[in-house]
């Protein structure tokens, strides 16, 4: 699966191999010891935000299609 | 406004289900998401896990829905907020679009929890409140993407499934799969 930015791909696969390890062995078996993935996921974090900022997705707000504004392709 | 609701039965123990839903994406039935991101992840005082994620989709829509709506954009982002519980074994996940927003909402909500006679079962209940804005027709575009939403449920069904019996199938965890 793609990462939303495509050249954060590669961290978001590090990122989530740890985090599905993490969940299906501590995580359901009630194991509240720390978070393995801490460093991977800022690094991807870092790639992702960049990623939204660069292509102008809305995750705070909303995106309107106006009459005033040109239909572009995404 | 359109309110669209279903109920499925997987016939694996909630642990199973809930890993295959955390990594439902990629799978064949689902080829529309095309983009998943994770956008923060905690835990709260209770010892629930709550993950944020971004989803872009091509959304499929009717043709017809997109010449009425007016719109040749295909690609939507979607944003999700998910809660799992592991003590009360519900897993809770809400999901809304946030583009295209001014033509349409389609506010998603499953919940996937143990049932309730039998432990070895899971029971995933769906919702989603589907409003068009702004056309005419309205009501006959929310009954087309309810329709929608109903055959792409049925699609993560077997998503799930697919996802569960791949693991099974090369006995290989379902942390290993992707």
């Amino acid at each position: 699966m793609n990462s939303v930015g495509e050249e954060c791909t590669e961290l978001k696969r590090d990122y989530d191999m740890c985090f599905n390890r993490w969940f299906a062995e501590k995580f359901l078996k009630g194991d509240r010891s720390g978070d393995p993935c801490t460093e991977v996921f800022k690094k991807y974090q870092l790639c992702v935000q960049k990623a939204i900022k660069d292509k102008d997705i809305p995750i705070d707000g909303v995106e309107f299609m106006g009459p005033n504004k040109e239909k572009t392709d995404r | 406004m359109k309110i669209w609701s279903t109920e499925h039965i997987f016939s694996y123990p909630w642990e199973t289900v809930i890993k295959a839903a955390m990594r439902k994406y990629p799978n064949p039935m689902n080829p529309s998401v095309v983009g998943v991101d994770v956008l923060d992840r905690n835990l709260d005082t209770h010892g629930r896990l709550h993950s944020h994620r971004l989803l872009s989709t091509e959304w499929g829509l009717p043709s017809i829905v997109r010449a009425i709506l007016g719109t040749s954009r295909t690609l939507t982002y979607i944003k999700e907020h998910s809660i799992v519980d592991p003590e009360e074994k519900k897993m809770e996940l809400c999901s809304t679009n946030i583009t295209l927003t001014n033509l349409v909402s389609v506010d998603e909500r499953l919940v996937y929890q143990p049932h309730p006679e039998n432990p070895d079962v899971t029971v995933l209940t769906q919702e989603a409140i589907i409003t068009v804005k702004g056309v005419s027709l309205s009501s006959y575009l929310e009954g087309l993407m309810a329709l929608t939403m109903s055959t792409n449920a049925r699609k993560g069904w077997d998503a799930i499934e697919w996802i569960i019996k791949n693991s099974e199938r090369e006995n290989v965890s379902l942390c290993d799969l992707y």
